[in-house]
């Protein structure tokens, strides 16, 4: 433990990043790349080029044809603007909320406290899907059928970013500190706003990232809730496309481009934060 | 302000959609209960029935196998990946791990579509280099392990870049010094794995394993889109998986009650599980020199 | 500092949204008021509806129609029963003939169109398929929309190359029992080294149990799968297609199904009306390819649905109006000659209009009369509460073994095992 000092000044030969370390990594990324690349290939050609063999590896000319296809097809505008709402607001809410409740159970001293935190990690073992017929009736004694708030209110408790930014704020503040902020005269909610958010919200941006791609690529309980086509997720749109008599190979990898498109548009500027966000999860040492 | 009101907004949202649902299911397990119709109380007679339902059984088994085939080699290969990726002096390690992650926020409906046509047996990309090597085609959707396989790529493909940068994080915490030390002693690399990275990497993996089972055991979105909208997931229920079985019964066949019944049997099946997992991922110690 | 802004205005557009998107409910959603002049009507991908409703707003321009193409027709009749157990109906529902009879079963559920003046109709519909909507105390919950009919459709351009004849009248001749046909399917295979038919399943199985007079239940409502003669037929034959090796091992609808329809890889399917619009859609290059002829082994029906309108349907009249005036045999021939489906009405069955109709994506094939001829005569059989249930347990034995997997002397019994668990008899 006491040579965590001496580290970088000695250099072994067995330091040396070997080539088999590249072509391991690099397959691992060809791996990751290649279903949307090719989902790409498939999104600008016809049905019959895809089914092909030997297939074709490059795109065709048929981007734009089958993007207006998509387009004329089902509400795609509507369904992405639908799916940022929704994915919006559950990721800032996410990240609001499960601030909120890990500050209570990270610095704050209440009756029940103990069991109420393990009452949300035992929530994390619970699929709740399960209960997807009770959960669409009370969406529907709600009156919230074929809106989108059903899919926004149920997605904003998160078990584990309650978790996630307890252990957080946990590390990132010491008592202290709370200490002196309460010497000073600042209320519990000041504190908060003033004190702990500010310090942990890195961590509640990617909790509220995390949040927004679920969400966004969330089938199952869209599926259920949402009817009219004017309230579609664009993962339902995806779904509309594959019309159950008439498979269109091109219009529906070309739909699954465009639904993923957005999310590696955002990837692009936040994926570095999102990488540094997962691997400074609650899980070091 | 009170503590509680912090915890409210969660607690009163998990409770409306999550726990109310969750002891209703309970509930409607008791009847028989079609929901445009008819509730019958009939007591435990659903799960007597389950018990005694081959079909049960089999959406059990597949289930497992699935878990099994997507969660070991995911956990192996993120474990081989992260140990990899935590090399000081390796280049492009960001843009490696970013385009780790690009699965991830790919979604499953995307992923069913492409993968299935990848996967095809007469147009199917894979098929066809099988074939120039000389084998197959494999039918990947209508065979027992092809569909298995087939799903279990899916998740692994999804999952394991996440899993990858959670066990390099927990590497990463480790202090350098440590490795060079245990060089200097003479630990190969394999020794160095095993006695440093594995015991430091122990809670990371409990909960990877922990998640895993919890996912796995809830796997459907895939079944559902690769077998095209059959209620059954192919001619003898082969990828059909036990909450797929629950959406049959429950969604297909009008069966609220005997769909809960399952939904409880899966709860059980999860605590179970996840517990046995917990356990047995604590025992990972170092073993002696 | 960057995160400062982002996270700020974060919450700031979560909050607006919330607030637009609870403010919604109110005023957004439930564009169909109760006012008569719209109503919401939920119809399955794949039959068209949408060119029968620009029919019906033509001739009330004033009446919005506010038309959901649900997702197929079993996840529609999925979404009608969550719906139905408590969530916002639709005024009007579309429903396959298969999922009908888990909801006749539950009428409550549904408006007694009796009481809108569906019993001066009632007269206008084949017995057999208006019968399908009527519970026994002879509650009318649902008005049938069109009837699938069957035929053949057949390549010509690939029969030829095999050297077979393609005229319809002299292929109709190589194949007047399913024998025959299996036999002709075995010479197009030996000459051509292809499939002939997309599947077994649903390309002879599911043919031949709907030519008899019995399926799955006897008259009186008992389950008699697994004594029917015409059910054990089926099954024999859709096994001796199998193992006569000319099936392409495609099931219907599915990518490789497609594919393989687009590259000629089979060069016959079993053809009811509803079909022909799918091959349309799905192998546009083979416009003029086609032909249909007739089935083996007589008259027979493969589908069909029906309309149906909710009890707790807020706008019941206006989805009624809908039903009268696009159900009539009138609405129904003029449907039939804009999209093809054919009209369960016989008494259009002769107007020249019909008659005449000839579809050149088929080579010029009389669609009228092929498909009306066979209807006419057909007796009707009982559709059980688990007649879904039970096919498709015959249907998957069948597949299994066409996939090489089950063994065809046991398949019979299997499926009879799986039935008896499916259905918990």
């Amino acid at each position: 433990m006491t040579t965590t000092t001496t580290t970088t000044t000695r250099r072994r030969s067995g330091d040396r990043v070997r080539w088999w370390t590249y072509a391991l990594l690099i397959l691992a990324a060809f791996t990751c790349l290649f279903p949307l690349y090719w989902m790409f290939v498939v999104a600008t050609t016809d049905t019959a080029t895809a089914t092909r063999l030997p297939p074709e590896i490059l795109p065709g000319g048929n981007f734009f044809r089958l993007a207006g296809l998509v387009f004329s097809t089902v509400p795609f505008v509507q369904s992405i603007i639908n799916s940022l709402i929704v994915a919006g607001v559950i990721g800032a809410g996410q990240a609001v909320l499960c601030a909120l409740a890990g500050f209570a159970f990270a610095k704050l001293r209440f009756r029940g406290r103990d069991v109420l935190l393990l009452v949300v990690v035992l929530t994390m073992t619970v699929p709740t899907q399960l209960a997807i017929v009770p959960q669409y009736m009370i969406v529907s004694w709600l009156n919230w059928t074929d809106t989108l708030q059903a899919l926004i209110v149920p997605g904003l408790a998160n078990a584990f970013g309650i978790f996630w930014m307890r252990q957080h704020i946990s590390s990132a503040i010491s008592d202290e500190i709370l200490q002196a902020a309460r010497i000073d005269g600042a209320s519990t909610w000041q504190i908060f706003w003033r004190i702990v958010f500010p310090l942990v919200r890195p961590a509640a941006f990617v909790l509220g990232l995390l949040g927004f791609v679920t969400a966004w690529n969330d089938f199952l309980w869209p599926f259920v809730v949402l009817k009219s086509p004017e309230m579609y997720t664009v993962q339902i749109a995806i779904k509309a496309l594959q019309n159950s008599f008439n498979i269109d190979l091109g219009l529906a990898m070309s739909g699954s481009f465009l639904a993923t498109l957005p999310l590696l548009v955002l990837f692009a500027f936040v994926g570095r934060r999102m990488v540094a966000g997962i691997m400074d999860g609650a899980f070091k040492g | 302000m009170a503590p509680y009101a912090y915890i409210a907004p969660f607690f009163v949202i998990f409770a409306v959609f999550g726990l109310l649902p969750l002891l209703f299911t309970f509930y409607v397990a008791l009847y028989d209960w079609n929901p445009i119709g008819d509730h019958l109380f009939i007591g435990l007679d659903n799960f007597a029935r389950l018990l005694a339902d081959a079909r049960f059984w089999n959406a059990a088994r597949n289930t497992l196998s699935i878990w099994l085939l997507s969660t070991v080699p995911q956990l192996l290969g993120a474990l081989l990946l992260a140990h990899l990726l935590n090399h000081v002096r390796l280049r492009f390690a960001l843009l490696f791990r970013m385009s780790m992650l690009v699965p991830y926020i790919t979604s499953v409906a995307a992923t069913a579509i492409v993968f299935s046509q990848m996967f095809d047996r007469d147009y199917g990309l894979l098929n066809w280099l099988l074939g120039l090597a000389g084998i197959g085609p494999i039918d990947f959707i209508q065979s027992v392990w092809g569909s298995h396989v087939l799903i279990a790529v899916m998740v692994t493909w999804r999952w394991f870049g996440y899993t990858t940068l959670l066990y390099l994080a927990s590497l990463q915490a480790v202090p350098r010094g440590i490795y060079e030390a245990a060089a200097v002693d003479g630990a190969g690399n394999w020794r160095q794995f095993v006695h440093i990275s594995l015991p430091s990497l122990r809670p990371v993996i409990v909960f990877t394993v922990v998640t895993s089972t919890i996912y796995g055991l809830q796997i459907f979105t895939e079944p559902l889109l690769i077998s095209k909208g059959t209620q059954t997931c192919g001619p003898v229920r082969q990828c059909q998986t036990l909450t797929f079985f629950l959406y049959e019964q429950a969604f297909g066949q009008f069966r609220f009650g005997y769909g809960s019944a399952i939904g409880v049997a899966l709860f059980v099946m999860v605590v179970v599980l996840a517990g046995i997992n917990y356990f047995l991922s604590t025992r990972i110690r170092p073993e002696r020199p | 500092m960057k995160f400062r802004n982002v996270s700020t205005v974060a919450v700031a557009v979560a909050a607006a949204l919330t607030m637009a998107a609870c403010s919604g409910t109110s005023g957004g959603t439930s564009s169909a008021g109760s006012d008569g002049k719209s109503f919401e009507f939920w119809s399955f991908t794949g039959i068209n509806q949408k060119q029968s409703v620009t029919q019906y707003q033509q001739k009330k321009p004033d009446v919005q129609v506010k038309l959901t193409e649900v997702g197929n027709a079993q996840e529609t009749a999925q979404a009608l029963t969550t719906a139905l157990a408590g969530g916002k109906v639709p005024d009007l529902v579309l429903i396959q003939g298969d999922d009908l009879p888990k909801f006749v079963q539950q009428p409550q559920n549904f408006v007694d169109l009796r009481t809108l003046g569906a019993d001066k109709m009632k007269g206008d519909y084949l017995d057999w398929v208006i019968s399908q909507a009527v519970t026994k105390d002879g509650t009318i919950i649902g008005i049938p929309t069109d009837v699938g009919g069957m035929a053949i459709a057949y390549r010509t351009d690939l029969f030829k190359a095999a050297g077979l004849p393609t005229d319809r009248e002299e292929v109709a001749k190589l194949w007047p029992t399913w024998d025959a046909f299996i036999e002709t399917g075995k010479k197009y295979t030996a000459a051509t080294d292809k499939a002939f038919i997309d599947n077994a399943a649903t390309g002879v199985f599911s043919q031949v149990v709907n030519q008899g007079s019995e399926k799955y239940y006897d008259p009186a409502g008992n389950a008699v799968y697994d004594r029917s003669p015409q059910v054990k037929l089926a099954f024999d034959l859709g096994i001796k297609a199998v193992t006569a090796g000319i099936t392409a091992k495609q099931s219907s609808f599915t990518d490789g199904w497609s594919a393989a329809m687009k590259k000629g890889d089979y060069a016959a399917v079993a053809a009811p009306s509803w079909m022909l619009g799918s091959i349309r859609d799905n192998a546009p290059d083979t416009k003029g390819k086609w032909d249909i002829a007739t089935i083996p082994g007589g008259a027979g029906n493969w589908g069909g649905s029906y309309l149906a309108i909710p009890a707790r349907a807020k706008n019941p009249k206006a989805a009624w109006d809908y039903i009268a005036t696009n159900l009539s045999p009138q609405g129904l021939l003029e449907h039939f000659l804009d999209a093809g489906s054919l009209p369960p009405t016989p008494s259009v069955y002769k107007d020249p209009k019909l008659t005449s109709v000839k579809d050149p994506f088929f080579s010029d094939a009389p669609i009228g009369t092929i498909y009306t001829d066979s209807l006419l005569g057909l007796k009707p059989f009982l559709i059980g509460p688990d007649s879904v249930a039970i096919g498709t347990e015959f249907l998957n034995a069948i597949t299994n073994v066409e996939q090489g997997k089950g063994d065809p002397a046991k398949a019979w019994d299997a499926a009879l095992a799986n039935i008896k668990t499916a259905i918990g008899g």
